[in-house]
């Protein structure tokens, strides 16, 4: 009798788990954004002269908060990330090089998507917010980047100056930090993205040389009163603009 | 050789080995049993940092998380000259409570008299620096930067093998270690644990959220005069609606902590090139030409506490700082592009000039300023010296 008990209570019990209800999770893969900056197509490099209009440009800081970065596919969504903060130009770098920033989106389920829409800046529901409301860790705890006096966070900073003689003399900085719910933008991209294991990634590029083209022309920073923006009404004008022009300044590809 | 001779030389070498172990000094040796401490309890306690409510959570480390006698050992330490050469100067010897932990010198002094090249920083909130510390960056966490002075030969000018080697065979030490790292031996005290619990003490450095400044943010919108109002308005670039100049002073010093813990060159030095600068700052420390002359933007919390002011000192008075920064600044090829825009902008000038900032716009700042000054905290029993 008890040269039949144990293999009758192993193949019960091993039938009693594949009894489990085990409804099988849909695959899904990590999903890796990188953002980078560019300068007319190439890598910008801090502090080197670019040609603007007919003058020359170089660049210091470029960072920015991004939002509610969202999976597209036909009219059905997936949101990702409700904000992220992106830093080109970090202290820490080892060179002058902008550097890119992966963020890396976990457990995105695999399948074909029609394309992907991007958050500019901080939404008014995060943007009601403070440093003091989120962790240490978080994207929004960076105190530094919320402007007290304005009470919102500032969405990106692009500083550096310029030189309009083209005698590596400057005349001037450019100071624009973009902020406020009234700036704040989002902008679809509709390409083919695979999500898939092993080849989950999408590169998402700016480019300053299209962001301070508008509508086919340059900014004119020749005007020192287009050089910067702040809660003036005046430079909300600009900072306008700037944020109407991200989408044309950015590239998305898989 | 004979059995009799080899027991003979046997005897006589463990004789000279034992005399020799007698002799050595009272300080234990690596691989000695050191002092056994599981006697002593450990119980550790979360400290629960005090922060103003308007005031970002502070940054922790996972590895080092604050433990009520963890930071209690951190302040003893800070406080202890046992940690420099000659056992006269202790952490708060450059970063004095009363001075919101500085030292009120343009430069600081070490045990042999020697004057370093740059002026103590501010310890105040230093908890949410986290990009680099020192003037120039060079040290990434507080764990990091509590090693540097015991052994920098113009500050305490020690070793830390002689620290921990006197800690050791300290009567109160051990059982302090111990309670705040649960080590079992005095030859698990190191350095290391030395530093972590120093920086568990800097960490509790947070302002008490009472200045005048902090109250106006918590609704007391009463509490600023007329000057200070402008100075308020000037400082965050809101003044431009009723008329005020630009400041520009929140860009680098902004936040709640009023600093962005990032490098500027503010235009301190007249340099023709980029190697011209006398201190290179940040540039000297990660060797990229573009970032010298850049220094780390202080705290303006506690700022009338803390004079002479700049990296170097030179600077006795806020006014005096207020005069740089409205007259723009020396020229240098990097400097930030904020410092000439100080200022109302000229009308038809071109390349756009800016003004000075007028007498009256100089003194609301200045007393702007001095709404940051929190006697709450640099009085608070909890961070003065243990030893009095």
């Amino acid at each position: 009798m008890k040269r039949f008990l144990f293999p009758s209570l192993f193949f019960a019990l091993l039938a009693l788990s594949a009894c489990e209800d085990k409804s099988p999770s849909a695959p899904a893969s990590d999903l890796t954004i990188t953002f980078k900056a560019l300068y007319d197509g190439k890598p910008l490099e801090k502090y080197k002269l670019y040609g603007y209009s007919t003058y020359q440009v170089d660049f210091s800081r470029f960072n920015a908060f991004m939002a509610n970065i969202t999976l597209l596919n036909g009219t059905q969504e997936l949101t990702l990330s409700d904000i992220e903060w992106v830093d080109f130009t970090p202290d820490s770098a080892p060179t002058d090089t902008a550097v890119d920033v992966s963020i890396v989106l976990k457990n995105v389920p695999d399948g074909n998507y029609t394309g992907i829409r991007l958050g500019y800046g901080v939404p008014p529901s995060l943007n009601a917010k403070q440093p003091k409301d989120f962790a240490p860790a978080h994207p929004l705890s960076r105190e530094n980047e919320f402007w007290l006096g304005w009470g919102s966070y500032i969405f990106n900073k692009i500083e550096g100056r310029v030189d309009l003689n083209n005698n590596g003399v400057f005349d001037g900085g450019l100071i624009y930090h973009c902020g406020s719910d009234a700036v704040y933008r989002e902008y679809m991209f509709d390409l083919p993205i695979s999500v898939k294991p092993g080849a989950a990634e999408i590169v998402v590029e700016f480019d300053l040389k299209k962001l301070f083209v508008l509508n086919g022309a340059w900014l004119d920073l020749s005007n020192p009163y287009n050089h910067i923006t702040s809660n003036d009404v005046n430079d909300v004008v600009i900072a306008t603009k700037l944020m109407d022009n991200f989408g044309n300044a950015t590239t998305v590809k898989q | 050789m004979p059995l009799r001779w080899r027991a003979t030389l046997f005897f006589v070498l463990a004789l000279g080995a034992a005399v020799w172990q007698s002799c050595k000094k009272d300080a234990p040796e690596p691989g000695e049993p050191g002092i056994d401490l599981r006697g002593i309890a450990y119980d550790p306690k979360p400290y629960a940092v005090v922060k103003p409510d308007h005031f970002p959570q502070v940054p922790i480390p996972a590895d080092n998380p604050l433990t009520i006698d963890g930071v209690q050992l951190g302040r003893r330490l800070f406080y202890d000259p046992i940690l420099s050469g000659d056992s006269t100067q202790s952490c708060a010897s450059c970063h004095l409570p009363q001075g919101s932990f500085t030292d009120n010198l343009a430069v600081s002094v070490g045990i042999d008299g020697i004057a370093g090249r740059r002026s103590a920083m501010s310890l105040l909130n230093i908890a949410y620096a986290t990009n680099g510390l020192f003037w120039d960056g060079r040290s990434p966490n507080l764990e990091d930067q509590a090693l540097r002075p015991v052994e920098d030969p113009i500050e305490m000018h020690n070793t830390w093998t002689n620290v921990v080697a006197k800690l050791k065979v300290h009567p109160t030490y051990p059982g302090l270690f111990r309670k705040a790292f649960g080590i079992q031996n005095t030859n698990e005290m190191t350095k290391e644990l030395a530093a972590k619990a120093i920086a568990q003490f800097e960490r509790i450095l947070i302002s008490s959220g009472t200045s005048k400044f902090d109250q106006y943010l918590q609704g007391n919108k009463d509490i600023l005069d007329d000057d200070e109002l402008d100075g308020k308005l000037m400082y965050f670039e809101e003044g431009g609606p009723v008329g005020l100049p630009d400041a520009q002073c929140f860009h680098c010093h902004g936040g709640l902590t009023l600093t962005g813990n990032q490098y500027f060159n503010n235009g301190l030095t007249e340099a023709a090139t980029l190697n011209d600068f006398p201190d290179k700052g940040l540039g000297g420390f990660n060797g990229k030409m573009n970032d010298n002359g850049k220094f780390r933007s202080p705290t303006l919390r506690n700022i009338a506490l803390t004079a002479p002011y700049m990296h170097d000192g030179r600077f006795q008075t806020l006014e005096q700082v207020i005069d740089h920064y409205s007259s723009h600044g020396k020229n240098s090829p990097n400097k930030d592009p904020l410092i000439p825009q100080v200022g109302y902008p000229i009308p038809g000038t071109s390349p756009l000039q800016y003004t000075e900032l007028s007498a009256n716009h100089k003194k609301a700042l200045v007393k702007f300023l001095h709404t940051l000054t929190d006697t709450t905290f640099v009085n608070n029993p909890d961070i003065q010296n243990p030893f009095f």
